[in-house]
């Protein structure tokens, strides 16, 4: 029975599908490829007892990343691996050797309080993690158990388990698919989760299977199953089922994956074959690779420039120190001993490391953990709970799934888009039609009313008219048109026409009840449903399909309500390729009439046009070009009669070409030419490729903002063009360049065959086409009012431009373009083209996108972001973040990107100049010690700079600090390009800070032992070191704190309070501190000091002075930069300073003014009148040869037609079905 | 596959059902960013005003300043190049080190009337009481209490003596200042009073009235001055105010007071033993009589500071009016755009 060991071999199954041999090699693997195990695994199905000495891991799964043991020491591994943190870690060890001047706890305590902070971050998100899992692991599922039904959850499924799921359910497990409540073993997949597609995928179970169905029937069934092992390739499985002695090969069309889910059928049963990790999406999930903002990286440099400067200071003090140092001071007792003093390099020597542990402070050792609370915070509770990014249709929040990203989305310049689901809702709607050169529909496009507002025209929301039907895939309104409005128009029977060919010439598949309301169509693509769903509120509805037959119930007899089914004969159908762009169905009329409907792109259709038709194809031409520039995709329609004997002899011809064995689809091209030719044009139809809402003004505000986008799509050319138009990427007054490999030099090469040839075709064409383009493009820049550019490129074309050779004359046009469109692509190029912009131009790049296709574009971007609340978790689950819409964008970056950087970098410079601050003036009393190291501050006073005393004022800032308003961020977007010129974390600034901080340092610390030189009270005592050193102390914490509010551009309470609050929390601690007595151990040094200062008047004359000059400096900087070389914001500021500031005044909100004709006559006014190339062509090619499915050869491509006559033969028999979802 | 948990903890306390199971976040201001907050925006008037409120502070602040200093009288006298006999000074270092005597004898005037108080101090220069092998060498737990006698590891390397531990122990100890001063007025002497020279604090916490000094200046090699052990550490004030290290290597330490006022005029002798070596690194040594202030003594410093930074806001404020005037910009006008300046350039 069992095979012996390689007996299962992929021969023994890829020979029941050749296409297999083929596919490892071009497999879609969401990450890296694992070697196989080259055993099989032995699953024995419905047998737990037999499963057990394999040791199957369970299925519960864990994505945590530490368990209660290996926290701490996994933790502080992770936290070791800051040089921030092991350069502390080697200070706190040098701190305890004699030659330091500070006591260890001055570096430990800070260092542990930072470690504690982070281990307790750490500790949080894993617990979030675990929670996230055990909610997955407990969601339930049916099993079989004694013949029943029982629901487990999911954690305690095993490998061999008979499982039920039922509809919409998800898998929970990769399992064996056995039998399905559809009669022929088919069930229907969603996997979305996967893959991102959403069209259904059909699997089916072996023949042999399909009877175990019901509990006891199932229990029944002892299959083993010898299968690969556990690996990440999604598309392929190699496997035998063995049954009964038989022995059966397995195919990935019988295996169901974890993580996608059931759709339309009732329940399936399946045995579990991987479980947990060992599932083919658990393989696929990826460690999402850390991502470091560009800011933190950065900031390294500036972090490496600290240690030079630190090196630079501790040198200047060895040396000092080395020559200073002298036996002549007979106080210091050097005479006697200490081999350290015996020479000056010695001397120089332990002074340099006295120096380093003295001068610690200087590199900001709560920077990082304070960024990281900071950035958590904005993360979690500015971008999750933000109102404006609350998408209420689907319930979906925005999600920040890393927090290290913020200040980079304020810094973003290009932006890769996906378009399915991304642009667009991938949702059509019949929106307009021309019909014998009437243009009907009412509606208003997103892109005109855009470009009306761009013109500051106001638009009313359309009033639709009262009852006007709005359906799915249906979004017209016309009474001229509706309810049977037509039969008054000029030319009703070729509105009849029109409709018929809506409703006979498609591959649809009418599904569930046969009447108006209830049916569902099940089409390969979303235009047809669109176009039989117009066809149907037309009166036209057609409700049933036979493989022969199409059934349509017309209500457009004379008299009116009265309703007549007609059967039209199908004859032939001619179908859509992307050669031919048309489709062509010829049928016979109940009363014998012979007709050839056709519907296509309207170049190919004029062409095949009858003579003499002239004013109508004028019109319709005119027609087509508003539609198309308006963003609607537009198909024409026509018709011819057909005589008799004519067509009988065309048949013959078709049936030879239909059953050629070679080049059959060639010939069937041909053949088909011949009949399709003098059509008489019926119209033409607009269908809008739905956008998601608000994506042209979420565009265009980007645009102003600095940032281009670039559509990286798998659509047609046509399709990629068409929704660039629809938002607003490109339009007719932009100089296009398009690099295609429809070109007929490529064809004729294709045709050829030979592989090399091919390339070299097309990389020479690529070629020339790019130096062509690029030199054009150069002289438009050099021209003053040169249009802007766009690029077009196709995913073949694109295969060569990225071509080493050619990349960087690639790198250099689209540069210059200011949208580019790369259509057609794979996700593998879309990783390429986001990493060419990345790496090659060194811009900040951000990938947006929904499917498992742009999982990779989006790891390849500086930023990910992916759109939930749709089904697929893919590419949110590779993203950085995740939003509902597209239009989120304009709030995701120009808001709280903006804001997070102007943030982190104040926070940056803020660290960066109290530390040094705090140490220059440690720096200037060394030159007064002759060098010696001795420390200026009191240990604690040193320790709890940091993490005390200024600490919580700068997190505020990190936290609340807003240059201008969120509704002012959006409304003038170009306040963004502040960022993407980096213009707050420049060298220039830091040197700005820099300076700011010596000249503080050197008031604080001058100012303080000039004056505290003699007799300090009316007694006449004398200050000692820890007085005078306590007096810098206090003017510095006042200073550096006050600095803040000087540079925060919004004061909150929350600004006072901390600002406020560590000044006292200063003084607090200075009072019990220096007045601790403890009698073993006391302050001696700094005991009483305060008490002793604050009788002196002198202390407050000094408080008085010191903060304020200190401060005086910064003010006239700013006083002086704020008027003469204003920032962008600054001036915003100023416009709006009497506005009270309030995001709930939507500035995009526009009042109505217009009435639709008005607006609708505005809207076409606007669009370009001249002859422009664009119509708006873009059908696309029926889903089941999806691009991916066709490139992996995988699903062989089922002919749409051909599925849905297999279907409708299926859907017969079962005709008391439960009414579907959806 | 999704989860509550994190609507669950924003929702606590949230009766309405219908709100559980929606994942739309609550609005707070916080999370919304709509804090209440107030936005300076730095304009001139602003700016021009600040500056004035800053000079109309300090500058009468800085005169007050100065007044308090200028009723300071303060006699300043260096002794220690006069005070080695002219034959010893080609090697000042042999001659203090050595056994010859050491008086001397200085003649001050008095230029202003000087009210008593008057506070004698020592001065001494490039003397870094602030060094770090200095400053540590010392047991302050020793200092406090007897039962922490042995505790002098901190104070190498004057830390004992034969074996026996030094209290005081430390280098600070063991070098303190030893130059004595003896004053008369038209040869009636001067009472110098040395109680209550050191700051209460140091006086009845830091060191303790039942320690006396031990084995001091019993080493082989004799630092500074000698204590007299039958007296506790708490009231050897001299100790006390030596061991209050200072912090720049010029300083000045209370000496003692004489409770008499001085007359315009007057003559003052010190007789002087001039013991303490600061010649081996060319240490200045000086005699300061000095009144104090209610702000202390002598120092303008804090005066002209408050008097230059009022002054200079007061130009400032001035200038910036000037700029003001002579180049200005209106408030917040949108032409000072960028991308108002050149249109089309990015």
């Amino acid at each position: 029975m069992a095979s012996s060991g390689g007996g299962l071999s992929v021969e023994s199954s890829s020979s029941s599908s050749p296409s297999l041999l083929r596919a490892p090699s071009r497999t879609v693997t969401l990450g890296r490829i694992q070697p196989q195990a080259p055993t099989y695994r032995t699953v024995f199905c419905n047998d737990r007892d037999s499963n057990l000495p394999v040791r199957f891991k369970g299925n519960s799964i864990s994505t945590t990343k530490y368990n209660v043991f290996t926290f701490l020491p996994k933790g502080l591994f992770e936290q070791f691996r800051r040089i921030a943190n092991i350069y502390f870690l080697g200070i706190s060890c040098l701190s305890m050797t004699p030659i330091s001047p500070v006591n260890p706890i001055t570096n430990v305590a800070p260092l542990s309080m930072v470690l504690l902070v982070s281990l307790i971050k750490e500790a949080f998100e894993d617990w979030k993690r675990f929670q996230n899992d055990m909610s997955i692991n407990n969601s339930t599922v049916e099993i079989l158990q004694d013949q029943l039904w029982v629901p487990i959850p999911w954690r305690k499924v095993q490998v061999g388990d008979i499982i039920k799921i039922n509809k919409d359910g998800f898998f929970p497990a990769d399992i064996l698919f056995l039998s399905s409540t559809n009669p022929d073993g088919i069930c229907y997949v969603e996997t979305a989760n996967l893959d991102g597609e959403t069209n259904l995928k059909i699997r089916k179970a072996l023949e042999r299977t399909w009877d175990y169905l019901l509990p006891e029937k199932a229990s029944e069934f002892k299959g083993e199953i010898q299968c690969e092992q556990p690996n990440n390739s999604l598309y392929t499985f190699t496997g035998n089922l063995i049954v009964e002695n038989q022995t059966l090969p397995l195919s990935p069309d019988q295996l169901l994956l974890r993580g996608c889910s059931l759709r339309n059928t009732e329940y399936i049963v399946g045995a579990v074959i991987f479980t947990g990790h060992e599932t083919k999406v658990m393989m696929n999930a990826m460690n999402i690779p850390s991502k470091r903002s560009t800011l933190e990286k950065k900031l390294d440099k500036l972090i490496i420039t600290i240690f030079c400067v630190l090196f630079t200071m501790c040198l200047i003090g060895a040396t000092g120190c080395a020559i200073v140092t002298d036996r002549d001071h007979e106080y210091l007792g050097l005479h006697k001993l200490d081999w350290e003093y015996r020479n000056r390099m010695t001397i120089a020597f332990f002074t340099f490391f006295t120096l380093i542990t003295l001068f610690s402070t200087i590199i900001p050792i709560s920077l990082y953990v304070s960024i990281e609370m900071i950035k958590f915070i904005q993360s979690t509770q500015f971008i999750n709970r933000d109102l404006h990014m609350y998408h209420s249709e689907t319930d979906t929040p925005a999600s920040a799934r890393t927090s290290n990203l913020n200040e980079e989305l304020g810094q973003v310049e290009y932006i890769f888009s996906d378009k399915t689901g991304t642009l667009t809702r991938n949702l059509m709607e019949f929106f307009k039609c021309s019909i014998g050169g009437i243009s009907y529909g009412c509606g208003i496009t997103e892109i005109e009313r855009g470009i009306a507002q761009r013109d500051g025209l106001k638009i009313q929301e359309e009033q639709r008219s009262a009852g006007a039907i709005r359906e799915k895939g249906f979004n017209f309104d016309d009474p001229r048109l509706m309810r049977g409005g037509w039969r008054n128009e000029p030319n009703p029977d070729l509105c009849k026409e029109f409709f018929r060919c809506l409703a006979i010439c498609h591959t649809v598949l009418p599904e569930g009840d046969e009447s108006p309301e209830k049916i569902l169509y099940q089409a390969a693509s979303p235009d047809e449903a669109a176009l039989v769903t117009a066809a149907k509120n037309f009166g036209f509805f057609f409700y049933r399909r036979t493989p022969t037959m199409v059934y349509v119930r017309e209500s457009h007899t004379e008299q009116m309500g009265k309703i007549q089914d007609v059967s039209y004969e199908i004859l032939n159908v001619l179908e859509f390729n992307s050669t031919r762009k048309r489709q062509s169905v010829v049928c016979r009329f109940p009363d014998g009439r012979l007709v050839l409907y056709c519907k296509g792109a309207d170049t190919v259709i004029f062409e095949r046009l009858a003579d003499g038709m002239d004013d109508v194809r004028k019109v319709t031409r005119e027609h087509l070009e508003h539609f198309g520039s308006s963003g609607l995709r537009t198909l024409c329609l026509a018709y011819k009669d057909l005589n008799p004997e004519a067509y009988d002899s065309w048949n013959e011809k078709f049936v030879q070409a239909k059953s050629a064995l070679r080049d059959r689809e060639k010939k069937l091209d041909e053949v088909a030419e011949l009949i399709e030719k003098d059509l008489i044009l019926i119209g033409s139809t607009a269908i809008e490729d739905k956008l998601q809402e608000g994506v042209p003004t979420c565009i265009e505000t980007l645009s102003r903002a600095g940032i281009k986008i670039w559509v990286l799509t798998g659509d047609k050319m046509e399709t990629a063009i068409n929704i660039a138009y629809a938002c607003n990427l490109i339009n007719n007054e932009m100089k296009q360049f398009i690099i295609s490999s429809e070109t007929d030099a490529i064809r004729e090469a294709e045709e050829r065959g030979d592989q090399v040839e091919i390339a070299r075709v097309i990389k020479e064409e690529v070629n020339k086409e790019l130096k062509k383009s690029l030199e054009e493009a150069q002289q438009y820049l050099h021209t003053v009012a040169g249009p802007k550019l766009a690029l077009v490129i196709d995913g073949k074309c694109l295969m060569y431009a990225l071509d080493p050779t050619l990349r960087v004359t690639l790198l250099s046009l689209s540069l210059n373009c200011t949208s580019v469109v790369c259509c057609r692509v794979s996700p593998l190029q879309k990783a390429q083209v986001t990493r060419l912009v990345r790496k090659g131009a060194k811009k900040i790049t951000l990938s947006i996108g929904d499917g498992a296709n742009d999982v990779s574009m989006i790891q390849a971007a500086h930023v990910g972001v992916g759109i939930s609340g749709m089904e697929g978790m893919q590419a949110v689950m590779a993203s950085d973040f995740a939003i509902a819409q597209f239009r989120f964008l304009t709030d995701l970056l120009l808001v709280h990107g903006r804001w997070s950087y102007l943030r982190i970098c104040k926070v940056v410079m803020y660290f960066f100049y109290k530390n040094l601050t705090f140490t220059l003036t440690q720096f200037w009393f060394t030159f007064r010690t002759g060098f010696s190291g001795q420390r200026f501050y009191d240990d604690w006073f040193q320790s709890l700079y940091n993490v005390f005393f200024t600490a919580l004022p700068v997190i505020v800032l990190g936290l609340f600090e807003k240059d201008v308003s969120a509704s002012l961020s959006k409304r003038y977007p170009e306040l963004y390009r502040e960022g993407i010129r980096n213009s707050f974390f420049k060298w220039r600034v830091v040197a700005v800070w820099a300076s700011s901080a010596v000249y503080q340092s050197l008031v604080c610390y001058l100012f303080v032992t000039a004056s505290a030189f003699d007799g300090k009270n009316s007694s006449g005592k004398i200050f000692g070191l820890w007085d005078v050193s306590t007096m810098v102390f206090t003017c510095l914490v006042i200073a550096v704190n006050l600095r803040i509010l000087l540079m925060s551009n919004s004061i909150t309470r929350w600004h006072h309070i901390t600002v406020v609050g560590s000044i006292l929390a200063w003084l607090v601690f200075a009072f019990a501190y220096c007045g601790i007595m403890t009698p073993r151990t006391r302050n001696e040094n700094v005991y009483f000091v305060i008490y002793v200062l604050m009788s002196t008047f002198y202390f407050y004359f000094t408080l008085l002075l010191v903060p304020v000059v200190a401060l005086l400096a910064d003010f006239i900087y700013q006083g002086v930069e704020r008027w003469f070389f204003t920032y962008d914001y600054q001036i915003v500021q100023e416009i709006h300073r009497h506005e009270p500031d309030s995001r709930h005044t939507d500035q995009l909100e526009i009042a109505n003014e217009l009435s639709p004709e008005e607006a609708r006559s505005y809207a076409i006014s606007q669009l370009p009148r001249e002859l422009s190339k664009h119509t708006g062509f873009a059908f696309d090619s029926p889903g089941y040869e999806s691009f991916f499915a066709s490139q992996l050869g995988i699903y062989a491509p089922q002919k749409a037609w051909d599925v849905a006559r297999r279907a409708s033969m299926r859907s017969r028999p079962r005709a008391p079905k439960a009414p579907k979802k959806k | 596959m999704s989860t509550n948990t994190a609507s669950s903890s924003a929702g606590s306390g949230d009766p309405s059902t219908a709100r559980k199971n929606s994942k739309r976040p609550k609005y707070s201001k916080f999370t919304q960013q709509e804090l209440p907050a107030c936005k300076p925006i730095l304009t001139p008037g602003w700016v021009i005003s600040t500056f004035l409120i800053v000079s109309v502070v300090f500058i009468p602040l800085g005169v007050i300043s100065l007044f308090a200093s200028q009723d300071v009288v303060e006699i300043v006298d260096r002794y220690d190049n006069d005070c080695i006999p002219a034959p010893a000074r080609t090697n000042k270092v042999a001659f203090i080190q050595g056994a010859s005597p050491k008086a001397c004898n200085r003649t001050l005037t008095v230029t202003k009337r000087m009210k008593q108080p008057i506070y004698v101090y020592y001065q001494l220069e490039n003397f870094y009481q602030n060094h770090r092998r200095y400053v540590k060498s010392r047991s302050d737990s020793q200092l406090r209490s007897p039962k922490y006698e042995n505790q002098i590891s901190a104070c190498k390397p004057e830390d004992d003596a034969g074996g026996q531990p030094i209290v005081p122990c430390g280098l600070i100890a063991w070098s303190l200042f030893n130059d004595t001063y003896t004053l008369s007025r038209n040869n009636t002497p001067l009472a110098v009073n040395k109680k209550g020279i050191a700051w209460k604090s140091d006086k009845e916490h830091k060191f303790g009235n039942r320690v006396f000094p031990k084995n001091f200046q019993k080493g082989n090699l004799t630092g500074g001055a000698t204590l007299k052990s039958d007296i506790p550490l708490s009231e050897q004030e001299d100790l006390i105010v030596w061991m209050r290290t200072a912090a720049l290597p010029t300083f000045r330490k209370l000496y003692g007071k004489i409770e008499t006022d001085l007359e315009n005029g007057d003559t003052i002798h010190v007789t002087l033993q001039n013991n303490y070596n600061t010649y081996s690194f060319s240490g200045k040594k000086k005699l300061v009589l000095s009144t104090t202030s209610w702000l202390g003594g002598k120092n303008d410093f804090l005066g002209i500071a408050y008097l230059t930074v009022g002054g200079i806001c007061f130009f400032l404020a001035l200038a910036f009016t000037i700029m003001y005037l002579v180049k200005p910009r209106r408030l917040g006008d949108p032409s000072y755009l960028s991308w108002n300046r050149n249109p089309g350039g990015r």
